[in-house]
């Protein structure tokens, strides 16, 4: 069963206080298959919050459906807010309660009995090395431990799907780095699904088994990074270092998955669609000549910074 | 949802409340120093008008009834207030629980609340003004105690259902309406000296008919039948109806994006 499934969905916020009504989704179709690591990319105001405040039931979509562990988003709310949790980057609880108050708020919010409940908030604390802030307040506490509070508090419910919105969104690397290992071991351990929102390359491409690309209300590209990248025009680079009789472009033309060819003196830049698969090939060609003796291959493979930028610039 | 369920998730909602009140000292301020404020002026004013001891009896009850009012609807307001000025509410509201849950757990502790304040103001009155409201007997005060608590709900629920449209303006909306029930429902004066036009609203008011009824037990002429009866079923009326519009205004708050504005 996919975790996730969504058809056609559409939201606009309405005009109020001065501010025009904006189009913030455009008929988003996904399909999120059940314990995978999920991460929507995209600009500013890409829509990306929207997508996750619709999945988690806090806003209501205008148009489209779907359903989330097979419970219907627009008539089983209840239940879908019974197995989903989230966070956000700027996580926000009562400051005047302390860590240990605010876990045992929520746990009572998703109606953990006591003694269960208890148990949970003591694993979880341990898990998010929060112990020595137990009985801190929450206004005292610095944002790499309300993060960790955050994700604490989405785990109370032990959610089938946990939704991060900008989860590292303002906290200093070795936090933000902590934050990722978490997240993957705990997405690995438990078979969650996650599904993440981030405008970070590195992050997505640390965390995610799939991707989507959303620019304006819609998803433009969907995939595995690695597909993600080869399907890019920038394609993957290999550069070889030769000595002996020049190679002229024109004799790597006619071999497949060539998108581009460069030449410098003994350097020859090939941009291929799958370096694995035309690697090969371009070697045997430069061989054609005895001669040639290959000094060195380098291989460049763009990064998600390339596609995303490849994507969102597409509309300009 | 099991009962078990519902139960634990109406407590969460009280032991907010209820941590609010211990942590925050600007909020026992609230509950207790401005009830005790307004009966000590009160007081002091009939002293210096110099009331015979029934019509002091009969302004000190409004004072009282005002304040169990204003102090059960508090502690319902400030479950929703502190979440937006926590900006925590979006956080709230993608747990699995429903308005009954919310109204019934924040109200639980502005009965408590309410209790205290209500014992504490009449020992008061008896000790400053030798006005001893306990003089109606225990069953009329703890009638005229459930009607208050009870209407006091609706109110609560009413400013709840203002703070998921307006956000944290909903405390002046709190603010209006007290002041609104201070003036129509006759508190410091029988209704009939409004113009009659404004005493129709009065009518609308089951404040109005509490204190018609607890005045009665000390003496004071009644002049509507069954007051009790009047003020119940419209406490009933305005509860299901603010019920109403708090489960609309947090429809509407996810609807249009208000839900995530107030957490942000």
């Amino acid at each position: 069963m996919n975790a996730i499934s969504l058809r056609g969905i559409h939201k606009t916020y309405p005009a109020h206080h001065g501010k025009t009504a904006v189009h913030a989704l455009k008929g988003v179709d996904l399909e999120v298959e059940s314990g995978v690591i999920y991460c929507v990319l995209g600009p500013n105001g890409a829509g990306k919050t929207t997508l996750i405040a619709i999945l988690t039931t806090l806003l209501y979509p205008d148009g489209g459906g779907g359903t989330i562990f097979g419970l219907d988003l627009l008539r089983e709310r209840g239940r879908i807010r019974e197995i989903v949790n989230v966070t956000s980057g700027t996580p926000n609880f009562t400051d005047v309660f302390t860590v240990r108050e605010n876990l045992n708020y929520y746990g009572m919010l998703y109606g953990l009995p006591k003694v269960p409940r208890n148990e949970r908030i003591g694993s979880l604390i341990e898990t998010f090395e929060l112990k020595p802030y137990e009985h801190v307040l929450f206004s005292r506490l610095s944002s790499g431990l309300r993060q960790r509070l955050a994700l604490a508090k989405a785990m109370l419910n032990d959610p089938k799907v946990l939704f991060l919105d900008e989860p590292t969104v303002g906290l200093d690397p070795k936090i933000s780095e902590t934050v990722r290992r978490t997240l993957k071991k705990i997405s690995r351990e438990k078979g969650l699904t996650l599904i993440l929102t981030t405008h970070q390359m590195r992050e997505a491409e640390f965390l995610s088994d799939r991707i989507a690309f959303l620019r304006e209300g819609r998803i433009v590209a969907e995939g595995n990074p690695d597909d993600l990248k080869r399907g890019i025009r920038y394609g993957e680079k290999i550069r070889i270092r030769y000595d002996g009789p020049i190679l002229f472009l024109e004799e790597l033309s006619g071999l497949e998955g060539i998108l581009e060819t460069e030449g410098d003196d003994r350097l020859v830049t090939v941009t291929v669609d799958d370096h694995a698969k035309r690697l090969d090939p371009i070697i045997r060609r430069l061989n054609s000549d005895p001669r040639r003796v290959i000094r060195n291959i380098d291989i460049v493979t763009p990064d998600l910074e390339d596609v995303f930028l490849e994507l969102a610039g597409s509309s300009h | 949802m099991n009962l078990q369920d519902h139960l634990i998730k109406t407590r969460a909602f009280a032991l907010k409340s209820w941590l609010i009140t211990r942590k925050r000292p600007f909020h026992l301020f609230e509950i207790l120093f401005w009830p005790l404020l307004g009966l000590i002026s009160v007081g002091l004013l009939a002293r210096f008008l110099d009331l015979e001891a029934r019509l002091v009896q009969f302004v000190l009850v409004g004072v009282v009834a005002l304040n169990i009012v204003q102090v059960s609807q508090i502690d319902m307001a400030y479950v929703v207030l502190y979440s937006i000025w926590n900006r925590s509410l979006k956080h709230e509201m993608a747990a699995p629980v429903n308005v009954l849950q919310l109204v019934v757990g924040s109200w639980a502790t502005g009965i408590l609340h309410a209790f205290v304040v209500f014992v504490f103001l009449n020992v008061f009155s008896a000790m400053a003004f030798r006005v001893h409201l306990l003089q109606a007997g225990f069953f009329p005060l703890g009638v005229l105690f459930v009607g208050l608590v009870l209407f006091g709900c609706a109110v609560g629920t009413a400013v709840c259902a203002m703070a998921f449209h307006l956000g944290g303006r909903a405390h002046v909306g709190a603010t209006f309406l007290v002041s609104i029930l201070t003036v129509l429902s006759g508190i410091y004066y029988p209704i009939d000296v409004l113009p009659q036009p404004v005493q129709l609203l009065s009518l609308l008011i089951p404040l109005t008919y509490f204190l018609e009824y607890i005045r009665g037990c000390y003496g004071f002429p009644v002049t509507c039948s069954n007051p009790l009866l009047w003020g119940f079923l419209l406490t009933l009326g305005y509860n299901l109806l603010s019920f109403f519009l708090l489960s609309l205004s947090i429809r509407a708050a996810r609807q249009k994006g208000t839900l995530l504005e107030l957490s942000e």
